[in-house]
């Protein structure tokens, strides 16, 4: 086996092992580098995948033709028969570890100063299968977000003890209000119409008010996608 | 079956976002691709490989509509990740800069890499997916690893000679 080959193989499939590679491997300091080196790059690819990209195109959205109109409206079955069933049987003593995870991972949002945009917040909401009254100007910040398997809703807004993130959760169903305390946050789920919603802040607040004036704020769609 | 199917739906939105691109089109891919799932639920014998079986479906049904829209998608130039909230827990710089260049990477070379790393999938199988030779399914895998090794400031490799389609 030549460097260019074994360098395909590699290049091609680096976690593949082969008589001949690993022969080649030890005679060759090389190949070996490089090979280590792809081992390291393919489980980076594989952790930059596990999460779907975020695409930002300058370009309005198209306008469904009628068949997928149709196609989404039958899709519809299938989900509204399966898709309850499956995330109730879905453990939630994560949720709030998860929640804090994710509200880490965007440690930007607490930042925002000035008031997200009617259209950053509809792009926030899109898909979620839930309406706000809320007015916008509390809301200094509104992504939609991959939490759990689904695009939820992150919102933050701002109170008087300072900002608090509020998550959306259709899918995720519990029985009854939770707290819960983190790495310096301070958080509470709250059932909530088709599923729950989760309340977080740094140290105290009155997050209970928050969550009581989400729940009536938040109108659950009766047909969310 | 109704019920695997949907435990599968965030696997295959992801595998559809990453193709597309574009995460309405994602949607709307999945959506159609599990309707024509159901429809032929018959022909899927073992539910072991309704993942691989399904991954299948949208990936044709991707090219499906690749084809069709082909002038509607998203120009390359106009396509990158917001950065401004990225979405990984833990985010940092060289997984975003990685996860920018896997979206730029063509299509040609983009599908088969996630295929083989988000889907599973063997050469042989992408191979006989993409009507390619195993040859040129390798050649495609490894100059999208290239490609992204040079972004990620690593000396890429000298580059291999083309594989054909399948005969």
């Amino acid at each position: 086996m030549t460097c260019d080959e074994a360098r395909l193989q590699i290049g091609a499939e680096p976690s593949a092992a082969s008589p001949e590679l690993e022969e080649h491997l030890r005679a060759c300091a090389a190949c070996t580098r490089f090979h280590e080196e792809m081992l390291g790059l393919d489980a980076d690819i594989r952790r930059a995948l596990q999460q779907p990209p975020e695409v930002a195109a300058r370009r309005a959205r198209r306008r469904r033709a009628l068949w997928q109109e149709l196609a989404l409206a039958a899709g519809l079955v299938l989900a509204m028969a399966a898709g309850l069933s499956v995330w109730l049987l879905r453990p939630s003593d994560t949720l709030a570890h998860e929640v804090v995870v994710h509200v880490q991972g965007e440690p930007e949002s607490w930042l925002a100063t000035q008031h997200a945009s009617s259209g950053e917040i509809a792009a926030a909401l899109r898909g979620a299968g839930v309406e706000l009254e809320l007015t916008s100007d509390r809301i200094t910040y509104a992504q939609s977000c991959w939490f759990r398997g689904h695009y939820v809703p992150h919102l933050v807004v701002q109170t008087t003890q300072g900002p608090a993130t509020v998550m959306i959760l259709r899918h995720e169903h519990v029985a009854a209000r939770r707290s819960f305390h983190e790495d310096g946050m301070s958080g509470v789920i709250v059932p909530a119409g088709a599923g729950s919603i989760a309340i977080l802040a740094r140290g105290g607040g009155n997050l209970d008010a928050v969550a009581g004036q989400m729940q009536q704020d938040v109108r659950w769609l009766p047909q969310p996608r | 079956m109704a019920q695997l199917f949907e435990s599968l739906r965030p696997d295959l939105l992801r595998f559809a976002h990453w193709l597309s691109r574009d995460r309405a089109l994602a949607e709307d891919i999945v959506q159609e691709s599990l309707l024509r799932a159901w429809r032929s639920r018959d022909a899927l014998k073992e539910p072991a490989a309704a993942r691989a079986w399904l991954l299948t479906i949208v990936r044709r049904e991707h090219a499906r509509l690749y084809e069709r829209k082909r002038l509607e998608l998203v120009p390359l130039e106009e396509v990158t990740e917001t950065a401004a909230a990225p979405r990984v827990a833990a985010p940092d710089g060289d997984l975003l800069t990685l996860r920018h260049a896997i979206l730029r990477l063509p299509l040609e070379y983009r599908e088969p890499l996630v295929l083989q790393v988000l889907g599973g999938f063997s050469t042989e199988e992408i191979a006989r997916e993409l009507s390619l030779s195993a040859t040129a399914v390798l050649t495609r895998l490894f100059r999208a690893r290239n490609k992204l090794r040079a972004i990620c400031g690593m000396t890429p490799a000298a580059e291999v000679a083309d594989g054909g389609r399948a005969p």
